[in-house]
């Protein structure tokens, strides 16, 4: 930053320093032509993203104080009636706790998923070579050919996995149709479905890992767990820790597996917090509800997000 | 001089960015809004749910065939889906930008007026009704305040299709009773083959299903004259009833079926007996690999005292959204030229046995009769427009138009409440009363 005495002390030096358009008084700050050409630039795109964000927010905010049903249709201002609605409806807290599992499980499976298979594309083999391209076909498989794919799949009467688990004698029920079994049987599916993305990524992660330390640790002796927990996992620590962030935000928000398969049910079993929402907006038109249920759920996981950020970001010095 | 320059050049720039990003979005909705869009070209668009590639492509084919007979607005379909219907007609009724005409059932009709959109038809619904005569069933559904709000245009009938083959290895003849599709079921339930594959999952295809037996019961009308609910009656507990017992013999993941499933499990030989609708004459010869003579079809069984013959009864029909007095012209002619038996039989065979004619002259239409489907199932055809002559939607029975359908049947509660009773176990008597509650609440 460039301060007022140097400026006046700077004599000729100032030919080399940006041109500055005026300062601030109190504070005595420039300001460069250089900075307000860059928010001139930039401020197109900052008021669409004000305009498609903070509209959509606010207005959701706002909506959540009227009683508003079918979007659209006449509504009073009622305070936070129906915000404490929301608040006193279980249904809303179990579909919060049915999120919460959700990304945790999806998250647990999706990381050891993406490592198994990023640990085996880094060989060298035929297989690893062929396995980068296909790999990835999961992730490029749109959501509603996913949802038709497993269900016809797990299908009772003539899925194919449904079957061949019967020859070997398990019988696999009916795992979208029992409640008991619903949420883990979609789970497994969008941990199939994104899977790959984690993998990727983990994958060109572990490329960054300097292969003479790994020999160096090799030759002192450490065992493969040691060389991974003490030389891998450090360096993969700030990519993991993106991806786990932005990841779970991403997977709270799934809502088209979700529907596409279950509905949300069998009753609501697995009806997760964006299930919960759309079923409210859509199916009960009651319009102001989710968009109350939508804030509240947007409070909730902006805590989660920070409690995230603040015990999980990676130490400086890792 | 250069610096100066420099800076007015930004200034400049960055000016006509800002006006740049402030103004593309004014102009864009004019580019994406369909209302603006086919208004340059002169053009209807009608929006359709029936997305099945047949039905598309036949849909495309009328259109074509009417705009080269140069009406003062071509047409044009676009395809949506049920399940995003809901949402997606509500955003063009904030934003202005609905389609001229819009595919509708009477329920789904209801919820788009209480949008404040539709217009009255009533002129081109007379109109047909003078020159093809409109069956009754078809046109009371949308008649509200002395008006029309659509056009019928095509209606959906539910019968109990079975395997014959199956039947006759068993020895036994389609149930006309409650009591007796019960045994069938049961008695059919063997080898790994289900009796019945019904839908319980929470999906209009339950509703519809659980609504067509609860019509055979004798619980059509659940509303009384004041439209307060009453679904706690013995009707409607003993179709609650029949269709929990049913389900035990229906395949085990049947708590997540809807209108796909059953029909691939009757035609795999998976189970025995189906209740839906006509759109199990097409694929049926090919997917179970029968002669088409060994696809049975019968009425819906009726409760085995008190029971009457019938079913669901969709009156599918098309609203006029357009607000400008052209264009609503413009839609008005080509729905009426859409119903002249030259056109209609075409139209029909978009889906042959799903589309059932609504005019009464329909049902001899050569073009329509002599489809190559419906020409190898003459039985089970007959036997769909029989039932279209007493089926009945539920809000719309007798003459009723009960407005707050919509908020009702968007909510699926009758599947629902088969859920309650097949996962959750409750008892019949309390799961009417339980679906009773939650209508009330959805229309509070």
């Amino acid at each position: 930053m460039i301060d007022v005495g140097n400026i006046n002390q700077a004599g000729s030096d100032n030919k080399n320093r940006p041109s500055l358009v005026g300062l601030k008084k109190g504070n005595q700050k420039p300001v460069s032509w250089e900075k307000v050409f860059g928010f001139l630039l930039i401020s197109p795109l900052l008021l669409i993203l004000i305009l498609t964000i903070g509209f959509p927010v606010i207005s959701a905010v706002f909506s959540g104080f009227q009683d508003q049903r079918i979007i659209g249709s006449p509504s009073a201002f009622v305070g936070f009636d129906t915000y404490l609605k929301v608040i006193e409806d279980s249904s809303f807290w179990d579909a919060l706790g049915r999120s919460g599992l959700w990304v945790a499980v999806n998250l647990v499976v999706q990381t050891v998923l993406a490592f198994s298979v990023a640990f085996s594309l880094q060989q060298n083999g035929r297989w690893s070579k062929s396995a980068r391209t296909w790999v990835v076909l999961p992730w490029v498989i749109p959501t509603v050919a996913v949802a038709i794919i497993w269900q016809w799949l797990l299908n009772s009467n003539y899925g194919v996995l449904h079957y061949l688990f019967g020859e070997i004698g398990v019988d696999l029920g009916s795992p979208f149709g029992d409640p008991a079994t619903a949420l883990f049987s979609v789970i497994i599916v969008n941990s199939w479905h994104w899977f790959p993305l984690g993998a990727v990524v983990i994958y060109g992660a572990l490329s960054t890992v300097p292969t003479e330390v790994i020999e160096a640790a090799k030759v002192d002796g450490a065992t493969p767990g040691r060389i991974f927990w003490s030389i891998t996992f450090p360096i993969l620590q700030p990519v993991l820790f993106a991806l786990g962030l932005v990841g779970s935000l991403w997977s709270f928000n799934v809502l088209d597996s979700i529907y596409l398969i279950t509905e949300g049910g069998p009753l609501e079993a697995s009806t997760t917090a964006p299930v919960y929402v759309y079923d409210l907006a859509f199916s009960e038109f009651r319009s102001s509800q989710a968009a109350a249920a939508s804030v509240l759920t947007v409070l909730v996981l902006s805590v989660a997000a920070l409690l995230f950020v603040r015990f999980g970001r990676p130490k400086e010095d890792a | 001089m250069r610096t100066k320059t420099f800076k007015l050049a930004a200034l400049v720039t960055s000016a006509a960015l800002l006006l740049g990003g402030c103004a593309a979005p004014a102009a864009d909705p004019a580019a994406t809004d369909p209302a603006t869009d086919s208004a340059a070209k002169g053009e209807i668009v009608i929006w359709h749910m029936e997305g099945v590639p047949n039905r598309v492509a036949a849909f495309d084919a009328l259109a074509a065939e009417y705009n080269a007979t140069n009406p003062d607005f071509t047409v044009r379909f676009e395809t949506q889906q049920w399940d995003e219907i809901y949402p997606k007609i509500a955003g063009t009724a904030q934003a202005g930008n609905q389609p001229d005409i819009l595919f509708a059932i009477p329920d789904f009709a209801t919820y788009v007026r209480s949008l404040g959109l539709g217009q009255p038809v009533t002129d081109v619904v007379e109109g047909i009704d003078a020159s093809q005569g409109l069956l009754d069933a078809s046109k009371v559904a949308y008649q509200d305040g002395g008006e029309y709000w659509a056009v019928p245009l095509y209606g959906m009938v539910q019968l109990l299709w079975y395997n014959k083959v199956m039947f006759e290895t068993a020895g036994l003849e389609a149930p006309k009773t409650y009591s007796e599709l019960l045994a069938t079921a049961k008695a059919l339930t063997k080898d790994g083959v289900s009796g019945i594959a019904l839908p319980a999952g929470k999906n209009l295809a339950t509703d519809q299903v659980l609504y067509s037996l609860m019509i055979t019961g004798g619980a059509a009308n659940f509303f009384d004259e004041s439209e307060g609910i009453a679904l706690d009656s013995p009707e409607t507990v003993k179709a609650f009833s029949l269709y929990n017992d049913l389900l035990e013999y229906s395949p085990k993941d049947s708590a997540n079926y809807a209108w796909g499933e059953p029909q691939a499990a009757l035609n795999s030989g998976a189970a025995a007996m189906a209740i839906e609708k006509g759109q199990y004459l097409t694929p049926w010869a090919a997917e179970s690999g029968l002669d088409p003579s060994q696809l049975g079809c019968a009425p819906i069984p009726v409760a085995d005292n008190g029971g009457q013959s019938g079913s669901i009864y969709y009156s599918n029909g098309a609203m006029v959204l357009a607000e400008d007095d052209d264009r609503r012209a413009g839609a008005g002619a080509f729905l009426t030229w859409l119903m002249q038996p030259d056109n209609y039989g075409d139209f029909l065979n978009a889906e042959p046995g799903l589309f059932l004619p609504v005019t009464t002259g329909g049902a001899d239409l050569e073009q329509w009769r002599q489809n190559e489907v419906l020409s190898q199932y003459p039985e089970c055809v007959d036997l769909l427009l029989k039932q279209s002559e007493t089926g009945a939607l539920f809000g719309f029975v007798d003459g009723q138009y009960v407005e707050k359908i919509g908020l009702i049947s968007g909510q699926n509660i009758f599947a629902q409440a088969i859920q309650q009773m097949y996962v959750n176990g409750m008892p019949p008597a309390e799961a009417s009363i339980w679906a009773q509650e939650q209508m009330k609440a959805a229309i509070e």
